[in-house]
């Protein structure tokens, strides 16, 4: 393969209708329908986007709340089929994406990451040689064989980071960068994180941490409305933000 | 390496079908983790799961034996006639229900790790089924009550199974759009159920209903299931050469529509979970 590019987003276009009431019944259906009032409205998540992401890259997306940004991100996950436009993803991916979807509280630790490391990708012969490793990581070994509904909260959040990041992935996808537990724990996250970012693949990172974004990013767009209105050297991207902001 | 390219068209039910296959060890991991739940963690949890087939038939026993009784063909006891089409109609209800709602309720994994939701609605039948497996013990006992026994035919089981788990998995992720698309879906499919219920002759032989009504209920693909499963399982009824073509047909028509449906419809419903 002649690109080095590992993301290639090109004029995507998320729309989907949404009913103007908050939720959608049959009843209100049948009486729309008979009213011939359809309360339907087109809602774009994400209008037009173009952009790359080589290998080594970190891209930043920045923007307000509801612009766009968690949708960008499930549409590289493939959890979202763009509407109109091309996606291309060469390669794994490991999303943390709200870590731990799919753990279940009546399972125990070790079964939990049989299943979770599956439903991300891994083959399960493979995952089955990583669980001690993984439980190392994490510091449960000795809870492995409980459920974990016995598990704290941390518990949990620390099984799951340790799982999802297990694998070194071609793209990365960050949603908000992590930090869970306790302090020790917190700081040996943040250093496997960085360590995945570093370790050549692309990453998508976004977050409302304007200081993470300089220090981390290799580039950054802004989303407004699910448009790009700025892309390129963080620091401008950050600057053409915050002059919208005011 | 793989390759996501958005761009490349899918094949209407076959690259879902694909999908489904290269996976298939997340799917043994999911039909673990739905029986590990149901059974392992509690000790009467085969039985537990046992108690609604059993106290339904316990029930409609008590309201219908005396009614009945009499209209069986010769040679038919009521109980186990009676338990066979409860335990089928709860393979079907469970089967149908649980695929749906795995899909509808699964919202938490399935827009944040891409994965075939179709996965999720056959190892919800698949568990199901096993559940059935269970509901063939007490059936057993109650066919020796009455001095028979499960019969030559039960090989044949494997292919109502089957059928069954094609039927209830098509079925139910057409009804998964449903209940994400519209909130007050679930208690109008209840009802739909029930009504269904009413027209398999589970509590009634076939026999006994006057010949228009009778062609209605002929209508109903859970009639044919019904009928193959008392034969296959203790001889409780004779399945024609028919029943077993609508089962097998119905089935698979079901099945691919329902992948179609779906496969259709889930990149427009996904976006509103």
């Amino acid at each position: 393969m002649s690109t080095d590019n590992v993301v290639e987003v090109t004029d995507v276009t998320l729309a989907y209708r949404r009913t103007r009431h908050r939720v959608s019944s049959l009843k209100q259906t049948a009486i729309d329908t008979i009213n011939r009032r359809m309360a339907y409205e087109e809602f774009f998540a994400l209008n037009g986007l173009s952009f790359t992401v080589a290998r080594g890259e970190t891209l930043s997306v920045i923007g307000r709340n509801g612009a766009g940004k968690s949708t960008l991100l499930k549409v590289l996950a493939r959890v979202l089929p763009p509407t109109s436009g091309r996606v291309i993803v060469r390669g794994s991916v490991a999303p943390m994406i709200e870590l731990g979807a799919g753990f279940n509280p009546e399972l125990t630790g070790a079964e939990n990451i049989m299943l979770y490391g599956t439903l991300l990708g891994c083959d399960s012969k493979t995952m089955q040689g990583r669980i001690e490793a993984i439980a190392d990581w994490a510091q449960l070994t000795e809870h492995l064989d409980i459920p974990i509904r016995a598990y704290s909260s941390g518990m949990v959040a620390r099984l799951a980071f340790a799982t999802a990041t297990d694998t070194t992935p071609d793209l990365l996808l960050i949603d908000e960068v992590l930090s869970v537990g306790d302090e020790d724990f917190q700081t040996r996250s943040k250093i496997r994180t960085e360590q995945m970012m570093n370790s050549g693949c692309a990453v998508v990172l976004v977050t409302h941490d304007l200081s993470a974004v300089k220090s981390m990013a290799t580039r950054a767009i802004y989303l407004d409305h699910g448009a790009m209105k700025a892309s390129g050297d963080p620091q401008d991207v950050i600057d053409a933000y915050h002059a919208d902001l005011k | 390496m793989q390759v996501y390219d958005s761009a490349i068209a899918q094949t209407p039910v076959i690259s879902a079908l694909k999908g489904v296959w290269e996976k298939r060890s997340l799917l043994k991991l999911l039909v673990a983790r739905d029986l590990t739940v149901r059974y392992k963690r509690s000790v009467i949890g085969i039985w537990w799961s046992l108690l609604n087939p059993l106290f339904t038939t316990a029930v409609m026993f008590y309201v219908f034996n005396t009614v009945f009784k009499a209209k069986l063909p010769d040679g038919q006891s009521f109980l186990p006639y009676l338990l066979s089409g409860v335990l089928t109609m709860t393979l079907f209800n469970q089967g149908l229900t649980m695929a749906a709602d795995s899909i509808a309720s699964g919202a938490g994994v399935l827009t944040k790790v891409y994965v075939r939701p179709e996965i999720f609605a056959f190892s919800a039948t698949i568990s199901s089924a096993i559940n059935f497996l269970f509901g063939l013990i007490p059936l057993t006992v109650v066919l020796m009550i009455f001095g028979k026994h499960p019969g030559f035919k039960t090989p044949l089981l494997a292919v109502f199974m089957v059928c069954m788990c094609l039927f209830s998995t098509g079925l139910g992720l057409m009804l998964a759009i449903a209940y994400v698309n519209f909130d007050d879906s679930r208690s109008l499919i209840g009802i739909l159920l029930l009504a269904l219920q009413y027209m398999t002759p589970v509590f009634y032989p076939i026999s006994a209903l006057g010949p228009h009504t009778q062609k209605v209920i002929q209508f109903n693909p859970l009639t044919s299931f019904v009928a193959v499963f008392r034969d296959v399982f203790g001889g409780n009824a004779h399945a024609t050469g028919g029943e077993w073509i609508t089962m097998i047909i119905t089935s698979l028509f079901f099945f691919v529509l329902g992948f179609y449906v779906f496969g259709r419809k889930w990149p427009k419903v996904v976006a509103k979970l």
